[in-house]
């Protein structure tokens, strides 16, 4: 449970002694975000629509939260694997014990065709970064099916997805992703 | 009928990168006993104890009020721990004046902290898991999102940073201190998450800062001039939802309106003398002064523009230098609580704003969806 | 002070391994509460909850739970790292300003994600104890010697505790499952069991549950408009103590009696006391620091040993002690909620009926 590097003491007086806790979480992915990780095994993004005030929420929650009331699988409609970007940035990523990435990328928000909310935090594929713009429209790369696994959280889409690439159409007009910052 | 709450005591230590001189305790208790001093008091004189900082696992330490008890005197004594994201700095400071105002107690020590240097927020704020994208990466969009609705020019992110840059110059305390600033300096600095560059971001710092809140009695028996609380409030909004705004999120509006309400402030541009906004990265000036209603919407960046922001201007904000100079993250809404009432106090030293009766202190959290505000006034309510 | 009265109580106190998240957990407890009530969501002026983020292994985790309160328009809302209980004393205390009538408290957690032996050594000292990676069964151990040490109890008093406990929540369809199902077991059965850590074997310890649960509080007179039999909170406190171990009196809870005594506890007879005494000897150490007399009831739910869902048990303990005047007609009730190794913290909240 503990490590500590016996190299850091080596120059001069102790300032920081760096003790590694890790410690184990068994996190059991919930019954709809274990739903929505089987529609995305085998291709195809779902959400659950409010049957209350409508908005199709992606991931599904299992509620809405503005209603708070609970959606089920009677609920669920199939959100097209294409969509627009409302949002983005480029990030030079910080290193931290466990940081996999080393160089820039973008990441964007998605509003896909069939959903109310965007997706978030998803990756662009040869789409060089100075070409990135809201309204961009973009269809996901879909990773190999043995890849494809949710987030045990329910958050976002898992490795499903490698990430979105341009479909060449024109870009959708402000009106469609003024509103979708997020 | 509320009680009166008066702000006697007010403290902070020396943010730096790292405060490898002092523990976790250590760094409350310089806070604290700076507090204490002006407030002329002990830990003794204390009936309760109220602190705050970001989530646990940024430091290591579950439930740090239980360690800390024995540093903060609470022996026999109540002591909370508040944890609303990044806001916690200041709705620590409101429940510790809700604790005086409800008659509850008469005299509060309200302590936020952070020690950054002993944990990784980067790893933190990732869970554990690769691919985080710092709040940076997160807010990065909502400021490009703003900048395009605005029609802002690029420099007014310079400025916001030039100018708290020049402020912390004048904070004995702040962390981040570049003398040579300039708008070019900014301008050539890397860019770190579009379009958020180096110097137009906070630092990561370890610091905290303490207040002692009493009622109306203790006021008035005060050995300094003690500053009055107003109005507060505290605002949450889900973080995400279809057409949800995070650019001018209406738990900012909401609670602006209602803490100008409780102060009887009708036009916060003219009725305020100095703000001290959470501003981590520079495009948050203009962003907040429309969410506050300190300007109309799109407006914003024409006061920083102007130099209305500055010390010397006509609303000056973050006189101290702000998030951006300082970063403690559970302290960074507790210090604009404590800036705002040092100025009213006439305590500011270099950074006075010359006559400020009227202070504001505000921060948010979250997916800029939690907000908490105060009102302080030299005079009593 | 002003009158507030609790006039309503939901939980789902006893998952077992919950499969979902803390936030579908939490939404149709919050939900019952509010129906439960009377009033409509939106005479909710303040609302306060509690989590803690190491349990959930993720920071900001109580970030997500706000999706089950429905803050859209924006709510006045705070949070503490703390057991519900304390959100709940957060609530009392915004209520006695005067401008707002209705709040909510609520809580939850999920201890089965993780280990709690090795989760809750993150709470000590960070310099000096945490490196040591003591558990809280074994500094629970360590107190439950010290009273035996002491002469202030033995290890049959403990499984008197148990026994008791067992028996109890054989009633009490919000009781962990396995305690239930484990049925009725005798003082000499439960000391044949071998030691978990000596002195406490299996039973004194608190089974691992998940769990969530919310209250609804109400001010002045239309706590009554809205409830056949609110329970007004007629004291409540909360009081640490030292930290280290080493520092303090264990066979005392000094702080549950200096709670205690500020709650008024003494001013009459307490008829029924819910204790989140997580261990067996923790009910004798509570019972003597609290003042109670042998003709006080304690833990008719059988309490936070046949049900611990951490952050939650002591708003439990609460809504329980709510439940018995609210359900039973009694007229004065104790909730106690408890947080820290050794019993560090203790919160008292001391309820009367009109009855």
């Amino acid at each position: 449970m503990t490590d500590t590097d016996p190299q850091v003491a080596d120059d001069g007086p102790v300032r920081f002694m760096p003790q590694l806790i890790s410690l184990d979480y068994t996190v059991r992915t919930n019954p709809v975000a274990a739903a929505f990780g089987e529609a995305l095994a085998d291709g195809r993004i779902t959400g659950h629509r409010c049957p209350s005030c409508s908005l199709v929420f992606v991931p599904p929650k299992g509620f809405c939260p503005i209603c708070t009331i609970e959606t089920t699988s009677a609920d669920e409609v199939v959100i097209e694997d294409r969509g627009m970007v409302t949002a983005w940035t480029v990030l030079t990523p910080i290193q931290y014990h466990g940081q996999q990435e080393r160089k820039d990328y973008a990441l964007a928000s998605i509003l896909l065709v069939g959903a109310d909310g965007t997706v978030g935090q998803q990756r662009l594929i040869d789409i060089p970064l100075d070409e990135i713009r809201p309204g961009l429209m973009v269809e996901a790369v879909w990773a190999a099916p043995e890849d494809r696994v949710a987030d045990d959280r329910g958050y976002g889409l898992g490795t499903a997805i490698d990430g979105w690439k341009a479909t060449g159409e024109p870009d959708a007009p402000a009106s469609e992703y003024e509103g979708h910052t997020l | 009928m509320a009680e009166r709450c008066a702000i006697v005591g007010i403290g902070q230590t020396h943010h730096r990168k790292v405060r490898e001189d002092v523990s976790f305790a250590g760094l409350l208790r310089e806070a604290g006993q700076r507090a204490l001093d002006d407030a002329e008091m002990t830990w003794r004189d204390i009936d309760a104890v109220v602190i705050g900082t970001a989530p646990d696992s940024f430091e290591g330490v579950m439930m740090p009020e239980l360690y800390l008890a024995d540093a903060l005197g609470c022996a026999g004594k109540p002591i909370m721990r508040v944890h609303t994201a990044g806001s916690v700095g200041g709705s620590t400071a409101i429940v510790a004046s809700h604790l005086i105002q409800s008659g509850i107690r008469k005299r509060v020590l309200t302590i936020a902290f952070e020690k950054q240097s002993e944990g990784d927020t980067t790893w933190g704020l990732s869970g554990g898991r690769s691919g985080g994208v710092g709040a940076g990466g997160y807010f990065a969009p909502h400021l490009r999102a703003y900048i395009a609705r605005s029609k802002a020019p690029e420099y007014v992110g310079w400025m916001v940073a030039v100018k708290d840059r020049l402020n912390a110059l004048k904070n004995p305390y702040a962390h981040l201190k570049v003398p040579d600033i300039t708008l070019e300096k900014v301008r050539d600095s890397p860019m770190v998450w579009e379009p958020v560059r180096r110097l137009e971001s906070c630092p990561a710092s370890d610091g905290a800062c303490a207040m002692v809140l009493t009622d109306e009695a203790g006021g008035d028996r005060a050995p300094h001039k003690p500053a009055w609380v107003h109005g507060t409030a505290i605002r949450s909004e889900l973080g995400q939802f279809p057409g949800r705004d995070p650019v001018n999120p209406k738990g900012g509006q909401d609670c602006a309106a209602d803490v100008f309400a409780q102060a009887g402030i009708t036009n916060p541009r003219k009725d305020v003398d100095v703000v001290e906004m959470y501003v981590p990265f520079s495009w948050y000036e203009p962003m907040w002064l429309e969410n506050l209603g300190f300007a109309e919407e799109g407006g914003g960046w024409k006061l920083t523009e102007d130099g209305v922001t500055e010390i010397g201007g006509d609303l000056p904000v973050n006189c101290s230098g702000g998030v951006l100079s300082s970063n403690p993250i559970g302290a960074s809404g507790m210090l604009r609580f404590a800036e705002a009432a040092l100025q009213v106090r006439g305590q500011a030293g270099e950074h006075q704003v010359d006559g400020a009766r009227t202070g504001v202190g505000h921060a948010y959290g979250g997916a800029s969806q939690f907000f908490a505000m105060w009102v302080v006034r030299d005079t009593k309510p | 002070m002003r009158d507030v009265a609790i006039v309503s109580f939901a939980q789902a106190g006893s998952l077992v391994d919950t499969a979902e998240s803390e936030t579908q957990m939490l939404l149709p407890v919050i939900n019952a509460a509010i129906e439960g009530s009377g009033i409509t969501r939106a005479d909710i002026g303040f609302t306060c909850s509690g989590s803690a983020d190491y349990l959930a292994g993720t920071p900001f985790a109580f970030v997500a739970n706000l999706e089950a309160v429905g803050a859209w328009p924006p709510i006045s809302e705070s949070h503490v790292d703390m057991d519900g209980a304390w959100a709940l004393y957060e609530a009392w205390v915004r209520l006695q300003h005067g401008d707002v009538d209705v709040a909510l408290a609520f809580s939850s957690g999920i201890s089965s994600r993780s280990d709690l032996g090795e989760v809750l050594c993150l709470q000590n000292d960070p310099y000096y104890l945490m490196p040591l990676w003591a558990d809280h069964v074994s500094l629970a151990a360590l107190q439950a010697r010290a009273l035996l040490d002491q002469g202030l109890a033995t290890e049959a008093d403990l499984a008197e505790v148990v026994a008791r406990s067992r028996r109890n929540a054989a009633a009490n369809p919000s009781a962990h499952p396995d305690v239930r199902a484990a049925g009725d077991l005798s003082v000499d059965q439960l000391l044949e069991a071998a030691y978990t850590v000596a002195p406490l074997r299996a039973a004194d310890c608190p089974p691992t549950t998940d769990g969530a649960a919310a209250v609804i509080l109400v001010a002045g007179d239309r706590a009554r408009e809205v409830c056949d039999n609110p329970a007004w909170i007629r004291g409540i406190d909360h009081r640490s103590e030292a930290h280290y171990p080493g520092l303090r009196d264990l066979a005392h809870a000094g702080s549950a009696r200096l709670a205690a005594e500020h709650a008024g506890v003494a001013d009459a007879p307490i008829e029924v006391a819910e204790l989140a005494a997580t261990f067996s000897h923790e009910e004798l150490l509570l019972t003597e620091a609290l003042g109670l007399g042998a003709d006080t009831e304690v833990n008719p739910s059988g309490g936070a040993l046949a049900s611990n869902p951490m952050m939650v048990s002591g708003l439990i303990r609460i809504g329980e002690a709510f439940r018995q005047i609210n359900e039973h007609g009694k007229h004065r009730t104790l909730g106690h909620a408890a947080s820290g190794p050794c019993l560090q913290q203790n919160l008292v909240c001391v309820l009367e009926g009109d009855s």
